[in-house]
């Protein structure tokens, strides 16, 4: 015999409105060992959660069931009141009515129906469960942050500005990231280079900051508190210890290979450092297009250095980080356009990628900060067409958020330093922003052509050979637009690294349709996953501008503190445990965990499962086939009460 | 038509020089039943049992079945036709034997009947293959130009059915069922102790032979087969009120390999494609 209470929340009319919530707590009030039942205006309120401790006492109750929103809003807040008023804080049940039922019909039977059948099924439940200890382990107090682009740059300076350890994990041979290859930033056009590189300084000198480029994180386990994540050192085939950047394997290296940095316009050595104030400043070879490594002679790098930095036998090398918090900030690729075959990109040389500009515009780019076409000539004519590839039902749905900007700031730009007609070929100009509409406003005095209607076309200008056509309608005249130009700008789509999905699989990270990572709440958890301890922060959550990415790098090095500056944290109790006589040794268990908990004893042959790694999601006790897999709190028989306390209904 | 009598000479010698030489303890092949059309399961222990040892058209039990009963690192030889040595794959793959441990003795054949119809096996399970997937020794020449019928051939009348239909068929079907468990005696894959239809707590499915706890056990057989099921058929041929059992799990062996692009016990370095994931998996299964 249990006596069980039964709150029933109206959530002002979130609920009230399609599940008839006094009808509810009438009905919960006949279901077996339910001893008192009420229904009230906001159950979370203070008065509602004085009311739930009062009759706690009053009716003694050893159960408390609250039929309210979802367990992920309130469900500590309920808790709390149960562990307040001497109760376990897992005799709770909450069932949800609000995103379950009230919010997904409008028709108030059916509301009310479903409402009575899931109550029924926790009464069931609620009848079968056992009070648990949460379970109190020892927090790590270092950071890890993934991506040195300017979030992950900005991240691991606010958390090693506190006194923290953190180790910035960078794939490429440099910190910077892509705000490393623009050249200025809209709307104030401050020198990218010049914010950017005093920061990839900082970095460098920061104690605290443990710095580990050309790395890839390899494997992620443990949980909250607890990381263990194993890195991949790539190796460089030269020792960063011995280097000391005088430069001259650079000068005589004879390899040549595609500068990543300046977006494939130019050529860069095989020994190479990415660009001018790459951090650290130091060469990586690239093995791909190394003579040596092709041909298995050269090696003209060991002989021109004096400090024998030069290692051709190095190897790739794991290294093992224990941290409590992970921020993951891997940022973006640009679309790639070549499928997009109306454009011409890759195609027609005049046709150039929004990042391309970017380098045309920097004076360390290939051009020496000079607008010239690849054959050299200064371009008369200029169209940049926005949106390709996003807001666009066949390719990506969404708004790349800040190409309208920068469009804007190249509009700027080129006319700063061509005398070139400058067309804008847009659906919408968005320029939400502090200081943005202003900047809008000023371009458009420039004396720069604005062409409302997307480019439906890029053409070979068969009148003059080499020039090209742009092709669109325009909708506020409604006609039909052919414009000779010499250069045509795409304002692609933002869109996930290449590698996200591996990234999503390492981290446990949910991703969206267009496969940026998932926060826990659009609204209220902007920066956290549901992975406990991992944060994102940057474009990886999905695109924006450098001012929201660095504020969200701040918040997400807020959000890891709030981790890492306790001792020990409190972890659930709701973990699953082997009963070996039932185990028939199928291993299904260990193969499917994704903390890897379970591990198979030999000796035994009995799977066990190590509760310092059981998150609790359940899956081992689903997948085994003799039931011998007990989840806390979710136990067989608990599950099946509730199913027939529902389906009974 | 394979050699039957060549196949067992072979079978008997090859026993023999294996436990003579020790580098076995159990030879796992069959033996004479009551009539040549009733062969049982045999485990020859000694020279001795050799000349118990016999194989004919109608030896169709699968001796995989046999192997998760000896101690982990008992030597074991065992007779396998083509199904069977898939069998042993797939319990390689879940761990529950090593191959060091294991020496097969591959027959490869054609033709095996079922003693109850008389019919030849191979046109319904079987998968078509004639020839052991894996195999150390094999005890006689491998067999070609047989008819090659696709796996999943026989699904067409089944597949014919809609829904409603399916359902109709499989609730005649399992209402015949009298839960003799000869489906999970003969199933090289069930292996567990305690199955979770002999559970009391909590108690999945009513005992009695009706239908409800019938549709429970053969249903979550079937789930617990997905992706398993090596198609030896010897659940339907042990059934003694012949529930067509091969039809189900050939139905999920299908959606299993069209989804996953992988069949059971094909390959040793596969991993079991139910619990296993890879970020390239098909998300078919949700829709």
């Amino acid at each position: 015999m249990s006596r069980i209470g039964v709150f029933v929340c109206h959530c002002g009319l979130n609920i009230a409105k399609t599940v008839r919530v006094s009808e509810l707590a009438q009905f919960a009030s006949t279901l077996p060992d339910v001893v008192v039942a009420k229904d009230y205006k906001f159950m979370c309120s203070t008065p509602g959660q004085e009311m739930i401790a009062n009759d706690i006492k009053e009716h003694r109750l050893d159960r408390v069931i609250i039929t309210a929103c979802s367990p992920l809003m309130h469900e500590q807040t309920f808790r709390k009141v149960l562990a307040a008023s001497g109760l376990n804080q897992y005799l709770l049940t909450i069932v949800n009515i609000r995103e379950q039922v009230s919010w997904v019909t409008h028709d108030i039977e059916e509301g009310t129906s479903k409402a009575k059948a899931l109550l029924n099924g926790a009464v069931y439940r609620a009848r079968l469960l056992a009070p648990l200890t949460s379970r109190v382990i020892d927090v790590n107090p270092d950071v890890m942050v993934v991506g040195g682009g300017i979030a992950g740059i900005q991240a691991a300076l606010e958390l090693a500005n506190t006194g923290k350890k953190v180790y910035l994990v960078e794939k490429n041979s440099t910190i910077g990231g892509h705000m490393a290859q623009f050249d200025k930033t809209f709307p104030t056009l401050d020198c990218s280079a010049c914010i950017l590189t005093p920061k990839m300084d900082s970095v460098l000198q920061n104690k605290n900051i443990t710095l580990m480029t050309y790395c890839e994180v390899t494997e992620v386990k443990g949980f909250v508190g607890n990381f263990d994540i194993t890195v991949q050192q790539k190796a460089r085939y030269v020792d960063h210890n011995k280097c000391n950047a005088c430069m001259t394997c650079m000068e005589k290296c004879p390899g040549k290979g595609i500068s990543e940095w300046d977006e494939s316009l130019v050529k860069r050595k095989a020994i190479y450092i990415p660009f001018p104030q790459a951090v650290p400043q130091k060469p990586i070879i690239d093995k791909e297009v190394c003579t040596y490594f092709l041909k298995g002679k050269c090696r003209l790098c060991e002989k021109v250095c004096e400090q024998k930095a030069i290692d051709f036998e190095q190897q790739d090398s794991f290294v093992q980080v224990k941290v409590g918090a992970v921020i993951v900030a891997t940022g973006y690729d640009l679309m790639d356009t070549r499928p997009l075959v109306q454009y011409g990109y890759g195609k027609y040389p005049g046709v150039y990628n929004a990042l391309e500009v970017e380098r045309l515009f920097n004076s360390a780019g290939p051009t020496g900060g000079k607008v010239t076409l690849r054959d050299g000539k200064e371009p008369q004519t200029i169209a940049i067409l926005h949106c390709i590839g996003s807001r666009d039902k066949n390719h990506y749905e969404h708004c790349s958020r800040v190409c309208c900007m920068y469009s804007l700031k190249f509009a700027h730009l080129f006319k700063e330093k061509t005398s070139a007609d400058v067309y804008q070929f847009y659906i919408d100009i968005r320029a939400a922003g502090k200081g943005y509409e202003e900047f809008y406003n000023r371009v458009i005095e420039e004396d720069v052509k604005f062409i409302r209607g997307k480019a439906a076309r890029v053409a070979q200008n068969t009148d003059e050979p080499g020039r090209l056509i742009v092709e669109a309608e325009d909708t506020i005249t409604g006609k039909f637009v052919k414009l000779p130009v010499d250069m045509v700008v795409l304002s692609p789509a933002i869109v996930p690294r290449s590698d996200s999905k591996d990234l999503a699989r390492l981290f446990n990270l949910s991703t969206d349709k267009q496969g940026f990572f998932m926060e826990r709440h659009p609204k209220l958890a902007p920066l956290s996953t549901m992975s406990e301890g991992i944060f994102i922060a940057g474009v990886c959550q999905s695109p924006k501008d450098i001012p929201d990415t660095v504020a969200q790098a701040n918040g997400a090095a807020a959000e890891a503190l709030t981790i890492i500056v306790k001792d020990k944290m409190e972890l659930e109790a709701t973990t699953a445990m082997v009963n070996p006589a039932s185990c028939s040794g199928c291993q299904n268990c260990v193969r499917v965990c994704p903390y890897g908990a379970p591990s198979f004893n030999y000796d035994k042959w009995v799977s066990e499962i190590n509760e310092a790694l059981c998150k609790g999601c359940g899956l081992c006790a689903a997948v085994c086939p003799s039931s011998a897999i007990i989840a806390r709190h979710f136990t067989n028989e608990q599950v099946l009460a509730e199913m027939e306390g529902l389906m009974e209904f | 038509m394979a050699d039957f009598k060549k196949i067992e000479e072979n079978l008997k010698k090859e026993a023999k020089r294996l436990l003579e030489a020790g580098e076995v303890t159990v030879v796992l092949a069959y033996s004479k039943g009551f009539d040549e059309k009733h062969p049982m399961p045999y485990a020859a222990k000694s020279v001795a049992d050799i000349k118990n040892i016999v194989f004919n058209e109608y030896c169709n039990h699968n001796m995989a079945r046999y192997l998760v009963r000896y101690p982990q690192g008992t030597k074991i030889a065992v007779a396998v036709k083509a199904a069977d040595s898939r069998a042993v794959i797939q319990l390689i793959q879940e761990e529950k034997v090593k191959r060091e441990n294991l020496v097969l003795l591959g027959i490869p054949v054609y033709g095996m009947k079922n003693s109850k119809t008389g019919e030849v096996i191979d046109s319904k399970t079987t998968s078509g293959l004639c020839n052991p997937v894996l195999y150390d020794i094999l005890l006689g020449a491998e067999v070609h130009g047989q008819k090659i019928v696709s796996p999943y051939e026989v699904l067409a009348e089944y597949e014919a059915m809609d829904k409603d239909a399916r359902w109709e068929f499989w609730k005649n079907q399992l209402d015949k069922c009298i839960r003799c468990y000869a489906c999970r005696k003969a199933c090289p894959m069930c292996y567990c102790d305690p199955c979770f239809i002999d559970q009391s707590k909590p108690r999945w499915a009513d005992k009695a032979p009706q239908s409800p706890g019938n549709m429970m056990y053969h249903l979550t057989r079937f789930h617990h087969l997905a992706g398993r099921c090596i198609d030896c058929g010897e659940c339907s041929r042990a059934c003694p009120v012949d529930i067509p059992l091969y039809l189900f799990h050939k139905k999920v062996a299908k959606e299993c390999e069209e989804m996953f692009g992988q069949a059971a016990g094909m390959k040793l370095e596969d991993k079991p494609v139910l619990v296993d994931f890879r970020v390239e998996d098909s998300d078919k299964i949700l829709e």
